[in-house]
């Protein structure tokens, strides 16, 4: 089954050369090129994926994120032209998974999907435990203290490979690699975004985690 | 104390009036013995008691002296730091403070004119007091004198026992009436004269006085004289203490026995008043230094005050609070200088706003460009490379175009990212994203990611340091940025001999140089190498399409961490690049770790391994590159505001100290 994009943009030409591109690799693109009406046509869709420019008429592109993770866990990746710190980070955390800078190559945007859209790993029943918070791998829950836990299966996935290796100390590098499947080291502020996302969610007390520790100079690990 | 003798008669008011007052005045305080004679004869004959009370003194002195100095010895060994503090901050108030400064300098003044004023004050009064007591003494010095002589003269007396009672009743009516002793006398037969046969007195004196408290000077110059009255300033004792006095000396005779009459006047009523003026002198002295201080310290806080204000506001408005301005009040000086410090404050602060205005549009722009050309651009670096990859299936003239196509949206696309960047420094937008990172960790990712292109043209990257891990407060990603560029440009340009990548640290700085044994180049050369769009050789084809940006970037980025980036050249031996940065942000540089200008410059092409250019810290020769010095480029650090940025362990230990290419 061919996986369905939304590609929101307002540039018709850059949304259908996406198109073009997301086609040729064997997706199924759907396009809105209006900001007011993303969330209708999110709805009407139902996409696995979607693609998102921050710089939209209507409401802006953080917006838009915001409304969709507001009622979906669908994974959402931005296109941005401004790489700077403030706006990839306020994207991100409005709820975006991942971003690609704009000018990318056909490949580089191919490969973010592809890693967003990868089913998740082998989900074989398996039960983890952070503190105390239980992770149901194969039922995709999180449950603390008997109360469940709604979390994007990009937070879910960062939580399930800390979880693995609870000995291990991730370097921000490594979590990039592991859980956005990007091989060469990339934005670290992507992990520092979804971190405080995750523990925002998971954490008793966010300014004193118990769940997702961090380790000074070196990245995070899990909690005992 | 003699202070004059003089035949008084005779004597001019004036002389005596400005020689005398001086001794008196200070008769209590010297008048133990500090005899300062002022005139020859009576110095002439005060010498031995001079010679002796001056010998005392001088003793008494120098053992007051040297026990003060050895107790301020002492004192200053265990209070010499807090002296010293206290005298270094007297000093920086002196220095910092007007208001200190003024007032005391008028306390200082004050308290000269007043010790003036009031010794001229105290001289005067004792003058006058002195001036009238002798006057008195020396007129009823005459009469009484005249009574003894007439009283003697008359006399009848020629048996021993009427002659003493004459005598005795005589110079006893001399004390005067009262209780109180009015002038005592001292009665003494002349010495060295033929004694008649009825000479039944010798000498007589009131109170137990002998003849010693006569002066000698007043003695002789009474002997030797005739009829005269002589008189001068003495002491005597009174019950148990000394009091200052004047003696009036003259001659009577009785029964042809020559006598020396002295006449003794008590100045210790004198004295006293004359103590006490001085006291209310003093008193009033010190209370009106006192209030003129008082006042100083007011009006001077008057003026000062809105000058030491005007100082506060001007360094709030320096430190960038432009709202700031002064008080101003009435219309005077004061407030004339306030009205206008605020006048220049609001232009300022209009100004200011207005270049930050055009600086924020500026930003703006930049970003507003940056978005529109970037999604253009991304459309057609898309199609490109749709039309890249499908090329074999294009006849030769449209494959050709589209590979042409493709490398050139390539390259206008690095180009365009250069220039944004470039404008985003110049537009002051850039920040400093700094984090402790280990320095190895970015240059193995650079030799790493320039690998591909070494292999392509046959270079060999070697990574030399004596260190394994040095934690640097940077930018990783403008670090990275930077080395990226030195790396591929040392490949670019090395002809495929090896590049040298050397890492080192000193106590306030890391330097990585990156050599290569390329075609290097001139000092000229080597000096322009940072400038924007420069080419050292323009007939040359950029085969790796650099925009021309990449060190000026570079340098801006080194610029932001307060480093330096310096270029070495030589025409033929290769050129090296050296990066020196603190080690922590916003540090400075005292001296680069490494050497600008390579040891093996006369080696040119492939160096051996052994003679590789590391040089540490402490043994790193003095700079000796002249061409270079206008490529160092010290500058101030910007603030950051920054989430995380790369930190990773230091696992990548096997990697280094070998050939990476």
């Amino acid at each position: 089954m061919k996986a369905r994009i939304l590609v929101v943009d307002d540039d018709e030409a850059l949304a259908e050369m996406i198109g073009i591109v997301l086609r040729n690799d064997g997706f199924d693109p759907v396009f809105c090129a209006d900001g007011g009406q993303a969330l209708d046509v999110f709805r009407s869709a139902k996409p696995d994926l979607v693609l998102l420019d921050l710089m939209l008429p209507g409401s802006d592109g953080i917006e838009v994120c915001r409304q969709i993770r507001g009622e979906s866990d669908v994974p959402i990746v931005m296109l941005t032209a401004k790489s700077d710190t403030s706006d990839v980070v306020r994207g991100l955390e409005s709820g975006a998974d991942d971003y690609v800078p704009k000018p990318f190559k056909p490949a580089e945007l191919v490969a973010r999907v592809r890693a967003r859209l990868r089913p998740g790993d082998q989900k074989a029943p398996e039960t983890l435990r952070i503190a105390d918070v239980t992770i149901d791998v194969a039922g995709h829950m999180v449950t603390r203290g008997g109360e469940r836990i709604s979390l994007t299966p990009l937070e879910f996935d960062l939580l399930v490979a800390l979880a693995r290796k609870p000995w291990q100390v991730f370097t921000r590098e490594l979590l990039l690699e592991q859980v956005w499947g990007y091989r060469h080291a990339a934005d670290t502020r992507l992990v520092n975004v979804h971190v405080q996302r995750l523990r925002s969610k998971i954490e008793r007390d966010p300014e004193a985690p118990e769940v997702v520790l961090t380790v000074r100079g070196v990245g995070y690990k899990a909690g005992s | 104390m003699v202070s004059d003798i003089k035949q008084a008669p005779e004597s001019p008011a004036g002389e005596s009036g400005t020689d005398n007052p001086a001794a008196t005045s200070d008769a209590r305080h010297t008048g133990a013995g500090h005899p300062v004679p002022e005139h020859t004869d009576a110095h002439a004959l005060n010498l031995p008691w001079l010679i002796e009370r001056t010998r005392i003194w001088t003793r008494r002195a120098l053992i007051l002296a040297l026990r003060v100095s050895r107790l301020v010895v002492t004192g200053l060994r265990h209070f010499r730091p807090g002296i010293r503090y206290l005298w270094r901050a007297l000093l920086r108030r002196w220095r910092r403070s007007l208001e200190f400064r003024t007032v005391s300098m008028t306390l200082l003044l004050s308290i000269a004119s007043f010790a003036v004023v009031g010794a001229y004050l105290s001289n005067q009064i004792a003058n006058n007091l002195f001036q009238e007591r002798l006057k008195q003494a020396e007129s009823e010095s005459r009469y009484y004198v005249k009574q003894v002589q007439d009283t003697f003269d008359g006399s009848q007396a020629n048996d021993q026992s009427s002659v003493i009672t004459l005598v005795y009743d005589t110079l006893k009516a001399v004390e005067g009436n009262g209780s109180v002793i009015q002038r005592r006398y001292v009665f003494e037969a002349m010495p060295e004269q033929t004694k008649p046969r009825n000479r039944w007195v010798e000498s007589r004196a009131s109170d137990q006085l002998t003849v010693r408290v006569i002066p000698p000077a007043l003695r002789k110059a009474v002997q030797e004289s005739g009829k005269d009255q002589y008189w001068a300033s003495t002491e005597f004792p009174v019950g148990d203490q000394d009091h200052p006095g004047i003696a009036v000396g003259n001659k009577v005779t009785f029964n042809g026995t020559v006598y020396e009459l002295y006449l003794l006047y008590d100045l210790d009523t004198a004295q006293q008043t004359l103590d006490e003026i001085q006291n209310v002198l003093w008193a009033g002295g010190a209370a009106l230094v006192l209030m003129i201080g008082g006042i100083a310290w007011y009006v001077t806080r008057n003026v000062v005050s809105p000058v030491s204000h005007a100082a506060v506001v001007s360094e709030k408005l320096a430190a960038g609070q432009l709202q700031e301005r002064m008080v101003v009040k009435g219309e005077d000086e004061v407030a004339r200088l306030g009205a206008s410090f605020n006048h220049m404050a609001a232009s300022l602060q209009e100004q200011i706003t207005q270049l930050a205005t055009l600086s924020q549009m500026q930003q703006r722009f930049v970003s507003d460009v940056s978005h529109e050309l970037r999604t253009p651009l991304t459309t057609v670096r898309m199609a490109a490379e749709v039309l890249y990859d499908a090329r074999d299936d294009f006849d030769p003239i449209n494959k050709r175009s589209a590979e042409l196509l493709y490398n050139q949206v390539e390259r206008f696309q690095s180009l365009l990212s250069d220039l944004l960047e470039i404008s985003r420094f110049d537009a002051g937008a850039a920040v400093l994203d700094a984090e402790p990172t280990d320095i190895f960790q970015v240059v193995s990712h650079v030799i790493d990611g320039a690998s591909p292109v070494a292999a392509e043209y046959g270079s060999e990257v070697r990574l030399t340091s004596r260190h394994k891990r040095i934690i640097v407060e940077m930018d990783a990603r403008r670090i990275d940025r930077i080395l990226r560029n030195l790396l591929l440009n040392a490949v670019e340009h090395g002809e495929g001999k090896p590049v040298h990548v050397s890492v080192a640290a000193n106590h306030d700085a890391v330097a990585v140089s990156v050599r290569d044994f390329g075609i290097g180049m001139t000092a000229a050369e080597a000096a322009r190498v940072f400038d924007r769009f420069w080419r050292a050789d323009p007939a040359r084809a950029r085969t790796t399409g650099g925009s021309g940006l990449g060190l000026s970037i570079a340098a801006e980025d080194t610029k932001l961490h307060n480093g330096w980036l310096q270029a070495w050249g030589h025409k033929g031996s290769g050129s090296n690049f050296r990066l020196t940065l603190p080690l922590k942000k916003g540090g400075t540089i005292g001296k680069s770790p490494l050497q600008l200008e390579p040891a093996d410059i006369r080696l040119p092409g492939a160096a051996p391994e052994r003679q590789m250019l590391v040089l540490d810290a402490g043994e790193g020769a003095p700079e000796q590159d002249s061409a270079t010095q206008d490529s160092v480029m010290p500058a101030p650090s910007e603030g950051t505001t920054s989430p995380a940025r790369n930190l990773a362990e230091d696992d990548d230990a096997g990697t280094r100290g070998g050939a990476t290419p």
